[in-house]
């Protein structure tokens, strides 16, 4: 476990280095960067190379890198271009923004997603299962923010209420923090719940259709213990693997309801990094949610051995 | 001539129909769909109503009417012919990327599969560089720093999805190799490069074939996704990504101007999973 773990890890971490590699390299390469952007139209030859050299844009590619990288092995991600602050402290305050989301609509996807699919395949062909069937294939197919838009107006049109304009932190106030959340989580979320109560379905019908159940059937044991003690357990390990690629699907997918709710998380700063072409925000947002996909990986393969012995001999 | 060829096709057409609608009525639903938009998208001219770029500043903002089935924006365009002319533009986008990412990574995963050795190790290292962000956030960063251009768009796009089909490749081709089929061949003397492209390619193809299908409503997804950030195809340009981003700032009142370009992705959506699905079906059972 020990060995396996440490291989993992450092596999890990090779990736990440690489990932930050292929960034570094993509944002300088292209035309037009942070200085010639600030300057317009209106800078001289020298203040260019002047800013350049403050931003360390002169060296080579090599240099800022192996730079970069010596800063964040010592905890500093460097200082904002366009607004002067370290990078450190706007990815901390964006990444709870961006993690009270995420919970909250696994939670959701979870809490909606896995009764319904195990609903739909007890009830397998009836017209139960067609109409969650019917939801989940929906879910797949709606885009998540015209789902999100769709939800503004529907809801403003029939109780006339709609979320508050500025992001309240819940430490501030937890109701107005949750008034502002609850349609891009009940949007993210009732999707991906849709694609969890379409895995569930699938994985607990296989299960049902089993010999060792049928064998448990014919032996008499009740039909309680069998979905608890059998079907459950076995359908238990691709659940959380699935809950694994969930949560990564809704790291993208923060992207796009922070943007289109205004909520100030990673993916809203990665996106106005992105255009203003401050790097070190770009290079650090980056950096986190690649970290965070391997965390959440990593998470999901370490269950797996601690639910199926089988996985740890193997 | 064409009368007896008609009487002799149709009749089997319309029984294989029926019996497709009878056993696999998800599967029904989605070719009608999917044909019903592949028609418009082929002959948008046919189904439009208007132009999909006269601006009429008079009759903008309007409610669906009988003059404007889906109503007009907020430069007075007809929705229903911007929708209708879009299909081409956006199912082409990504239609045309993922198949570059099938062509390049099926490629690459073939060759990386059968050969094996040091080839595939790196290869491999790449590519589970690239999967190490989410799909849609690859797709963000690339269009957003070489900038929205609809060349850039499909790059991007074509680079989200190369790594499953790299891995579909791979893990196709490794399993092949092993076959008796691959053995004889070699011990006849054919070489490994004609195995390759004749034999263990053509096993393969249904395997990208149908992940093609599969990835198509999810490429779809991250296309609209992208032209609602701004970062895909731009206006005037009626793609329906780029329809939604303009209507998404007078949602609460002009809604239509979002209704219905994003019904249209989620149709297209809709009958490509139906399809998908079943293919995916068929190629499980063999």
């Amino acid at each position: 476990m020990g060995f396996y773990l440490l291989k993992r890890l450092l596999a890990s971490i090779l990736t990440a280095l690489l990932a930050s590699v292929l960034v570094f390299l993509l944002v300088r390469l292209v035309p037009g960067d942070v200085v010639s952007q600030m300057m317009g139209q209106a800078g001289g030859e020298t203040a260019e190379t002047a800013m350049r050299q403050f931003f360390g844009l002169d060296q080579p590619i090599y240099v800022q890198y192996a730079e970069w990288l010596m800063r964040v092995l010592q905890g500093d991600l460097g200082t904002s271009w366009t607004r002067g602050i370290p990078v450190t402290q706007l990815l901390f305050q964006a990444f709870f923004v961006t993690l009270e989301i995420g919970l909250l609509t696994l939670l959701i996807a979870t809490l909606v997603g896995i009764p319904l699919g195990i609903v739909a395949a007890i009830y397998e062909g009836k017209p139960l299962d067609n109409l969650i069937q019917g939801f989940n294939i929906l879910g797949l197919s709606a885009p998540v923010f015209w789902v999100g838009l769709m939800l503004l107006v529907g809801i403003s049109a029939t109780v006339s209420w709609s979320p508050p304009l500025r992001y309240m932190p819940p430490t501030r106030s937890l109701s107005d923090n949750l008034e502002i959340l609850l349609l891009p989580i009940l949007s993210l979320g009732l999707l991906q719940a849709a694609a969890y109560s379409q895995f569930v379905r699938q994985n607990v019908l296989s299960a049902l259709h089993q010999e060792y159940v049928r064998t448990a059937i014919a032996k008499g044991v009740p039909v309680r213990l069998i979905f608890f003690k059998h079907i459950l357990r076995n359908v238990l390990i691709p659940i959380v693997t699935f809950m694994g690629l969930i949560l990564v699907q809704i790291l993208g997918g923060v992207v796009i309801v922070e943007s289109l709710f205004a909520l100030p998380g990673l993916g809203r700063l990665l996106l106005t990094a992105i255009e203003t072409r401050d790097y070190p925000i770009v290079q650090g947002a980056l950096l986190i949610v690649v970290a965070a996909a391997m965390v959440v990986n990593l998470l999901v393969d370490l269950t797996y051995r601690l639910i199926d012995p089988r996985v740890r001999v193997s | 001539m064409s009368q007896s060829v008609n009487s002799t096709v149709s009749p089997s057409l319309v029984q294989r129909a029926r019996r497709i609608a009878s056993r696999e009525p998800g599967l029904a639903l989605g070719l009608l769909i999917l044909t019903i938009i592949l028609v418009v998208a082929l002959f948008p001219s046919l189904f439009a109503t208007h132009s999909p770029f006269n601006i009429d500043v008079n009759a903008a903002m309007q409610p669906p009417s009988a003059e404007h089935w889906f109503g007009t924006d907020d430069v007075g365009r007809d929705v229903y012919s911007r929708i209708v002319y879009g299909a081409r533009i956006t199912l082409s986008i990504c239609a045309g990327s993922l198949f570059l990412s099938a062509l390049i990574g099926g490629s690459l995963g073939l060759v990386s599969g059968y050969f094996g050795g040091l080839a595939d190790q790196l290869l491999g290292r790449l590519i589970d560089v690239l999967l190490s962000f989410p799909p849609i956030i690859l797709g963000v960063i690339i269009t957003g720093i070489l900038g929205p251009q609809t060349v850039n768009l499909i790059l991007a796009l074509s680079m989200v999805y190369m790594p499953v089909f790299f891995r579909i490749a791979r893990a196709g081709a490794m399993s092949e190799t092993g076959k008796t089929y691959v053995e004889a061949a070699r011990s006849m003397g054919i070489t490994e490069a004609t195995i390759l492209r004749k034999h263990v390619t053509r096993n393969v193809m249904p395997l990208i074939f149908t992940q093609y299908m599969i990835l198509f409503p999810l490429i779809l997804q991250i296309q609209s996704a992208l032209g609602f950030l701004g970062l895909g195809v731009q206006p005037p340009a009626p793609d329906w990504g780029a329809i939604l981003e303009q209507g998404k700032d007078f949602i609460l009142f002009a809604p239509w101007m979002s209704v219905f370009p994003g019904l249209a992705v989620l149709l297209a959506s809709l009958s490509l999973i139906l399809v998908g699905r079943a293919l995916q079906k068929r190629v499980d059972q063999r």
